[in-house]
């Protein structure tokens, strides 16, 4: 069984909201989606891959944006592609961060909220704003924005009408530390209210901060999806590569290599440590005892192989 | 719909855009002042209405400033990638075409009009009969035009250049030369829009009976506003 299967399993029996059956897309000779299927429930469920492993492809055959070239999508139940019904309670945020230049930020949230037909509009408008953090800088044209600032007056855009589903393709992008945090405990909230929450991102920790559940993406098809803290324990159980760096190499080699979950160490020219460990939380929790026992001062512990790409390429493996 | 209305009048109403606009309408309001200066004050000759009206205004002028302001109204959103803020609501796919025309239409025919109307006023002493005849030819090429040109802008990202190809070949060049082009010429219909309301202009000229002329130009104008809703449908939104 690969770790792929393993994980699949692990998905709960609530109803989903999002069906995603056999689905295929290809451009020509290039297939970006491969066979892919699914469900997502109420909760915040993270898309996750590397760039170019057809997350965007795959949320714009969710949002109807773009056309399945096989299988079947439907939200609510329903056929997503031209049933624009459903947009009454969908809101999308596109990975695109163009917004009209000469449009003060309260006129496009406000436009966005007539043409979603919101009631009690300018009360819903200062709501969505309020959300974001944005009143003091409403009646600027968005040309005049940060980066950051698009971002969140988008996000007030998608939030006006209240959906009942959102797809954000990453969000995060550009957003400093301190709007991370708000943005991560808004969407908390908004799943907190029994919604959906779909984000995709090519960050591990993003997501492990955000989602219940995790989908992994890697070269069109799904590598896994799950529960996040079961797919991370298979991450922990790979093969890992990392370089340790401290005053007394050699004394430190030796207290590693007598563990049993350690293949190799190598000492570098450089006097640095790379080590080869089959466990990386046993060595997480090791490392700092056994240096402390040896007397040895470490200076600093990267791990070499942490790339999505390389985590992807073990799951894919299985 | 109001709110793709606004959208679009805004889009389409950048200063660079209008001023470029000004100025190529300006042009045969320029040669009817200059007309009027060295004939004095009796009925332009067919030289007049073959170089002004039909070579620069209905030829040239109309077409190239529906084709850079029509196409503009979605090929520009599709560039940004803003689009998917219209498609992704929750209305019907004619909502957001239908405006987008109309802004377009409301642009390029604020300019375009009024340029024929001046024209031909000052070039025809303020004869009523012809100044109506060339305005309302005016304004039906620039509804036509746009509904074409609106259409383009949402089918390819060369839209102008494949504008211009059309405007110049086929319109300019093929229509010229070979007859039976003119029944599918927007320019004919509109130069016979002209002649029918007042039969002293393009006399000389052999027309398509009023009839043949309205069916094709509604069915020109309502056949690629329906391609444009179709294509938005089927399209993938950036």
């Amino acid at each position: 069984m690969t770790n792929s299967e393993t994980m699949n399993n692990s998905t709960g029996s609530s109803e989903a909201v999002i069906k995603v059956e056999n689905v295929s897309r290809w451009f020509g000779n290039v297939v970006s989606v491969s066979d892919v299927s699914f469900e997502i429930k109420p909760g915040i469920t993270g898309l996750l891959g590397p760039n170019g492993a057809g997350k965007t492809t795959l949320l714009r055959m969710i949002t109807g944006l773009a056309a399945v070239s096989d299988g079947n999508i439907t939200v609510f139940g329903e056929s997503v592609r031209n049933n624009s019904s459903l947009y009454s309670r969908i809101g999308v945020m596109s990975e695109h961060e163009t917004v009209y230049q000469f449009m003060k930020g309260r006129d496009f949230v406000k436009m966005m909220g007539e043409l979603r037909g919101v009631h009690d509009l300018d009360n819903a408008v200062d709501k969505a704003i309020q959300l974001v953090d944005l009143a003091d800088a409403a009646y600027r044209p968005m040309g005049t924005y940060s980066r950051g600032m698009r971002q969140r007056m988008r996000l007030a855009a998608t939030l006006v009408h209240e959906p009942d589903i959102l797809l954000l393709d990453e969000p995060l992008n550009g957003a400093d530390p301190r709007q991370r945090v708000h943005f991560q405990n808004l969407l908390q909230s908004y799943a907190d209210q029994g919604k959906t929450v779909v984000l995709s991102s090519h960050i591990l920790e993003e997501v492990e901060q955000l989602a219940d559940t995790v989908l992994l993406i890697v070269n069109g098809k799904l590598a896994a999806s799950g529960d996040f803290h079961a797919i991370r324990a298979a991450l922990n159980d790979r093969p890992y590569h990392v370089r340790v760096v401290s005053d007394s190499p050699r004394d430190l080699a030796a207290a590693l290599v007598k563990l049993e979950s350690i293949d190799a160490v190598n000492v570098e020219a450089d006097g640095e440590i790379v080590v080869l460990s089959r466990n990386v939380r046993d060595l997480q929790i090791e490392l700092p005892r056994l240096a402390k026992l040896a007397d040895v001062r470490v200076r600093r512990v990267e791990p070499l192989d942490d790339s999505l790409e390389s985590v992807f390429g073990y799951l894919v493996e299985g | 719909m109001g709110s793709v209305y606004k959208l679009t009048l805004r889009q389409l109403s950048g200063r660079w855009r209008l001023l470029i606009t000004l100025l190529l309408t300006a042009l045969p309001v320029i040669m009817g002042i200059t007309w009027r200066l060295i004939e004095g004050d009796r009925f332009p000759d067919n030289d007049f209405q073959d170089v002004a009206l039909n070579g620069m205004l209905a030829g040239v002028i109309i077409p190239l400033v529906t084709l850079a302001i029509s196409s503009a109204a979605f090929s520009n959103e599709i560039e940004d990638r803003t689009l998917a803020n219209l498609t992704l609501s929750p209305i019907p796919r004619w909502k957001i075409v239908v405006p987008k025309l109309l802004g377009a239409l409301t642009v390029s025919g604020a300019f375009l009009v009024t340029s024929a109307f001046i024209t031909s006023y000052i070039a025809f002493s303020g004869d009523l009969d012809a100044v109506l005849a060339v305005t309302a030819g005016a304004a039906i090429s620039v509804a036509l035009y746009s509904s074409l040109f609106v259409w383009t802008g949402l089918m390819t990202t060369r839209a102008i250049g494949y504008g211009l190809l059309y405007i110049f070949l086929w319109e300019g060049l093929f229509a010229g030369l070979v007859s039976g082009v003119r029944f599918l010429s927007l320019r004919h219909y509109s130069l016979t829009v002209m002649h029918r309301l007042d039969d002293r202009l393009f006399s000389t000229s052999e027309f398509l009976s009023t009839g043949v002329v309205t069916g094709a130009a509604v069915t020109v104008f309502v056949i690629f506003l329906a391609l444009s809703i179709r294509r938005l449908r089927r399209m993938d939104v950036p």
